[in-house]
């Protein structure tokens, strides 16, 4: 009993940054601008939030600070993308670089190593929030009209410019939750940990984004596949040690599940391709 | 893009994040190019980053030709490795060498593999599909290590060492250059001539740059975008492999220092100019290895040369990448 | 009387080019005005002047009686003006209820059922009936295009710009969109039509501006002047006599289609049991309206797409049994549709553009060496054969106007003695005089044994040029026994016997 309640908050600790960050890149990816830097924007609003609690003894005003970063980085995206017509991929990885360095530099740089806890988040309000996320996506894409330029921009930018809908502006907002929502998964993780490490994020952006593919680039898919990668990573740190069905397999066999997923998903054999018709078009 | 106010942001932030960091900016500058080229040591460890930089960077280049972006040298360059220490351990005196090399470039081949044709039949995004490679790559080759390769009579996750009498050889002493060196620079030019001067070097460019028209120009293109993912794979695996024979003679857990990330910054730099891959893989190899003695000698965090690298790709794709501006009909 | 839109000295330049020069327009409210002209002739860029998409270099208009001018489409949508243009600018992955409102949403939260119901009106009030929760992808062009007149009601448009609204539509559905168009008309709307088509002109318009090469020519009411002037205005020359080519009846068969059946993306057989064949030295025309099945047929012939049965026989070779390659190797050459995306790489220079297809092939290529010279030279002939303007071979094929792409694309074909040329809408984007040197260089090659298949949704320049002509219609070919306009208009539409 006490394993099952472990499984389940387990799944939801892993699960909740996951979400938050995969639905910021359904809004990045939904109106266009493909983005593998949730990776960078989610490390930076770490060490942001790390830095800036501890100098102010203020979660609130650290995981503001944290949210900042981000959306600085994803408004740099923007920039980058939009205004310049620069490669959402290269300019990505470039993000991701500079996001890494950065957070190095600043760890290395202001980090007292003699610093002892780190005052916790309001954990369930995160959890509640980054559950519920992906129902309120759902229905803002549906009953809105914002939702409805998202999609139109993400899906042929120039017939909606056409229609009298700014693809840039759109696509503006839509970074701006990016930023915030891959600011909010940083503040989580950091919660969670409780220290820091460098890279803390440690590879979660990619999953993020794996987790909006194999869902199809629809959010409650999505909520499915962070919450199934947060369970089995999860289940595989319980079951470290034990067999299963007669075998030990080594823990990294476990953490490749995810990105098997998204290939086998990638590969067309979970049912048709859905990617955005207007990803990555100017 | 005004090119040279981000170039002035650029080296104002760099700057700026040495004053934060306590270090006087002309020394810092003095002693990444001291740790990197002053001195034989120096030179041999910049060296040990250029080659492998070098031939994942054509890796890179040569997919970039055919439309591909394969961020997944990193994954090629790590299978490679591993398959390649691991054959030339079990295979005696120099047939090791050489069955280690072509073990290395059919690995980093098949792991590239399914990311071309994913591209090719599914539609499915190279980044994608070589991002989550690479992922597998990692861990796998950790498990690996640490579990049915690892060398019983050492502590940490690696394979044995292979008998350095039996490595690569060098092509000079004083510095050391390895006849790895050779092997890069001969790869860069038999692209360069490939590409530029054969009917199959410019059917693999029609494909990337547009598969429709070059389907109709009788070209198969989902064929060469499969094959040219795959090659792409092979030069990956065996700097791979080329990095354990010539300096590492092992495999360990973490044996990309992202050197496969870094390549496609070099690749990048190079455009459409194989050549320019010689000072671009250059530049990237000295601050790779300036970035290790400043942060001993100035104590300026490693961090920084991820910032400059940053910086640098996004520098060179604005002048590189950029669209052709749209014209009115 | 009063005018819905006024435009004086409206002139437009790119760059160095100038579109538009001291252009007029005046449209009458509530009549349906037709704009005409040539290709090029700059109809489409006054109109996206006037529905703000672009910006006038000179010149004002009044839209009522109040000057107008606008920063954005956007600005346009508010005064009333709506524009279709000759590319739905339906998303089709966007259900026809999100089309419809998109850039025109209720508000910040939309009410399906509302909107919904809103739409179920405006569509009865036309007489259309839409689903419409259905993805818009399902839609034919001819309910595209009723959706994109909702659309322009769904925003209260007053004056309605049409580009060329019936180039997708056969016959039939054109009537019943011009009865629809009479209809707003009587409601009060003002339209205004951009065609080349003259018949629909003397038809259903009321008044007519014409353009030719960026100027202004004239404006009269429909019903002072005729078609023959109409098109002696559009041309600014009149137009010369049909060619008169002979070719021997006796000639052996270049190219036989046998029972061709090809499926279309929807699965549906879009080639029905074509069968027909072209004589050695002569060009026969495909008419038919757009989406006959005459892109299904030529990807069949070039090899892109599978045949269901039948068989393709060039000379004595089965054509369906050989890859592209192969076919390109026995003479075929292809004058593409979409050049920008089947004929060229846009970012390589003309000198590259130059082997595409022809790559293999000496002196392009020796054994699988390239041969820069060769290419070069080549490059240069491609260029000269139809006058392509060019900053010199080494630019980038995108520095060039469609129109010399075209040209170029052209040249290419006619390279290297082509066996079977296969244009589709040669003469887009080219002047008269551009298109009859592009059909002199086909004859000048079917003169030395070649053989051509040219498919065009203009009947008039297929009279003009073909030998003969044959038609489908739905996928199914047929070959009319007389060149009579009015009887290849009925085999058109399926009404032939």
């Amino acid at each position: 009993m006490n394993d099952l309640r472990l499984l389940l908050e387990g799944t939801v600790i892993l699960g909740t940054p996951l979400i938050l960050a995969a639905i910021g890149g359904y809004f990045s990816e939904r109106s266009g601008v493909i983005n593998i830097a949730l990776e960078g924007k989610m490390l930076i609003a770490t060490i942001t939030v790390w830095l800036v609690t501890i100098a102010t003894g203020q979660p609130v005003i650290g995981v503001a600070a944290g949210i900042s970063a981000s959306i600085l980085f994803s408004m740099f995206h923007w920039l980058l993308t939009q205004r310049y017509s620069l490669d959402p991929i290269v300019s990505g990885m470039a993000i991701n670089a500079i996001a890494f360095g950065a957070a190095n530099f600043l760890d290395k740089r202001f980090t007292d190593p003699d610093q002892a806890g780190f005052p916790k988040l309001p954990l369930m309000a995160f959890w509640v929030f980054a559950l519920m996320l992906p129902f309120l996506v759902w229905l803002y894409v549906r009953h809105t009209r914002g939702g409805l330029r998202l999609l139109a921009v993400g899906s042929d930018p120039d017939k909606a410019r056409q229609m009298g809908v700014f693809p840039q502006r759109t696509r503006f907002m839509a970074l701006i939750a990016t930023g915030v929502l891959c600011g909010l998964a940083g503040a989580l993780i950091v919660s969670n940990a409780g220290s820091y490490v460098d890279n803390m994020t440690a590879g979660r952006g990619f999953i993020a984004l794996a987790a909006l593919i194999l869902g199809g680039w629809r959010p409650l898919p999505t909520l499915a596949a962070c919450i199934a990668f947060g369970f089995f990573y999860q289940l595989q740190i319980q079951l470290q040690g034990t067999q299963v069905l007669g075998i030990s397999a080594p823990r990294e066999l476990w953490l490749c599940l995810p990105y098997i997923a998204t290939l086998v998903a990638l590969a067309g054999l979970l049912g048709r391709n859905r990617t955005p018709a207007g990803l990555g078009k100017p | 893009m005004k090119i040279w106010a981000l170039l002035a942001i650029a080296v104002g932030l760099v700057y700026g994040a040495l004053v934060v960091a306590g270090a006087a900016p002309a020394d810092t500058a003095q002693s990444l190019i001291q740790g990197s080229l002053g001195s034989a040591k120096a030179l041999e460890g910049t060296m040990k980053h250029f080659t492998p930089l070098l031939i994942a960077g054509v890796a890179v280049f040569f997919a970039l030709r055919a439309g591909l972006f394969n961020i997944g040298v990193e994954g090629q360059f790590t299978v490679g490795a591993l398959v390649c220490a691991v054959v030339a351990l079990r295979m005696p005196g120099w047939l090791g060498l050489i069955a280690g090399i072509l073990a290395a470039a059919v690995a980093g081949a098949l792991w590239a593999y399914p990311a071309g044709w994913i591209k090719a039949m599914r539609g499915g995004h190279e980044v994608i599909s070589t991002i989550m490679l690479n992922n597998i790559a990692g861990q796998l080759s950790t498990a690996a290590v640490a579990g049915p390769f690892k060398d019983p009579n050492q502590q940490g996750t690696t394979t044995a060492s292979i008998d350095p009498a039996l490595m690569l050889p060098s092509i000079w002493q004083d510095p050391r250059i390895s006849a790895a060196l050779l092997v890069a620079v001969l790869f860069v030019i038999g692209i360069w001539r490939w590409l530029g001067r054969t009917v199959p070097g410019y059917e693999l460019q029609a494909a990337g740059a547009n598969p429709r028209a070059a389907t109709l120009a009788g070209i198969d293109a989902p064929k060469v975008t499969i094959r040219a993912m795959a090659i792409s794979g092979a030069i990956g695996g065996i700097a791979g492999a080329l990095q354990v024979v010539a300096y590492e003679g092992r495999f360990f857990a973490g044996f990309s220092s992202g050197y496969g990330f870094d390549a496609l910054g070099v690749a990048l730099l190079a455009g459409s100019n194989p050549l320019i891959l010689f000072p671009s893989a250059a530049l990237f190899a000295i601050l790779a290895k300036g970035s290790t003695t400043i942060q001993v000698m100035n104590g300026v965090p490693k961090g920084i040369s991820f910032v400059i690298l940053g910086l640098l790709i996004v520098i060179f794709a604005a002048i590189r990448y950029r669209k052709v501006p749209v014209k009115e009909s | 009387m009063s005018l819905a839109v006024q435009m004086r000295g409206i002139g437009k330049s790119f760059g160095a080019v100038r579109a538009l020069d001291d252009v007029h327009l005046e449209v009458e409210a509530g009549t349906i005005h037709a704009l005409v002209g040539e290709n090029g002739a700059g109809k489409t860029t006054l109109m996206r002047i006037l529905y703000g998409a672009i910006h006038a270099t000179d010149g004002t208009f009044e839209v009522k009686g109040q000057p107008a001018k606008f920063r954005n489409s956007a600005g346009a949508i508010r005064a009333g003006i709506g524009m279709v243009s000759q590319h739905y600018s339906i998303i089709p992955d966007l259900t026809c209820l999100d089309n419809l409102m998109l850039g025109a949403e209720p508000g910040w939260t939309i009410d399906k059922r509302a909107a919904e119901q809103r739409a179920t009106e405006l569509a009865q009030r036309m007489g259309f009936e839409f689903d419409w929760s259905a993805e818009a992808s399902t839609l034919s062009p001819a309910g595209a295009q009723k959706l994109e007149i909702l659309k322009l009601l769904w925003r209260k448009a007053e004056i309605m710009i049409l580009d060329e609204p019936t180039a997708m539509l056969s016959p039939a559905d054109s009537d019943a969109l011009y009865g629809s168009l009479k209809q707003l008309v009587a409601d009060g709307a003002t339209v205004i039509v951009v065609t080349h088509r003259l018949p629909e002109v003397m038809q259903h318009c009321r008044d007519v501006t014409v353009l030719r090469g960026g100027k202004f020519i004239t404006a009269k009411p429909v019903a002072e002047t005729n078609p023959a002037e109409l098109a002696e205005l559009i041309v600014g020359h009149a137009m010369p006599p049909p060619s008169v080519r002979s070719v021997p009846d006796n000639a052996e068969d270049l190219l036989r289609v046998v029972n061709l059946t090809v499926a279309g993306h929807r699965g549906d057989d879009a080639v029905k049991s074509a069968t027909f064949s072209l004589h050695k030295g002569e060009v026969v025309g495909i008419a038919g309206v757009d989406g006959s099945g005459q892109r299904e047929l030529f990807q069949a012939l070039m090899g892109t797409s599978k045949l269901r049965h039948g068989e393709l026989i060039l000379g004595n070779w089965s054509l369906h049994e050989h890859s592209i390659a192969e076919r390109l190797r026995m003479g075929l050459r292809l004058i593409p549709e979409d050049r920008h995306e089947e004929g060229v790489v846009e970012v390589w220079s003309l000198e590259l553009n130059a082997a595409l297809g022809l790559q293999r092939f000496p002196p392009l290529a020796v054994g699988t060496i390239v041969n820069d010279e060769a290419r070069h030279q080549a490059a240069n002939e491609m260029a000269r054969r139809f006058n392509t303007k060019h900053g010199g071979i080494r630019q980038p094929m995108a520095s060039l106007s469609g129109g010399n792409q075209q040209r170029f694309v052209a040249g290419r074909a006619l390279f290297l003695t082509p066996r079977l040329i296969l244009a589709f809408q040669p003469a887009r984007g080219l002047d008269i005089d551009a298109t009859r040197h592009v059909y002199e260089g086909i004859y000048e090659e079917c003169e030395k044994g070649a053989g051509a298949l040219v498919v065009s949704f203009d009947l008039d320049e297929l009279l003009q040029f073909c030998d003969r002509i044959i038609v489908m219609n739905g996928g199914v070919v047929t070959q009319p026994n007389s060149r009579d306009r009015a009887v290849i208009g009925r085999h058109m539409v399926g009404v032939a016997s």
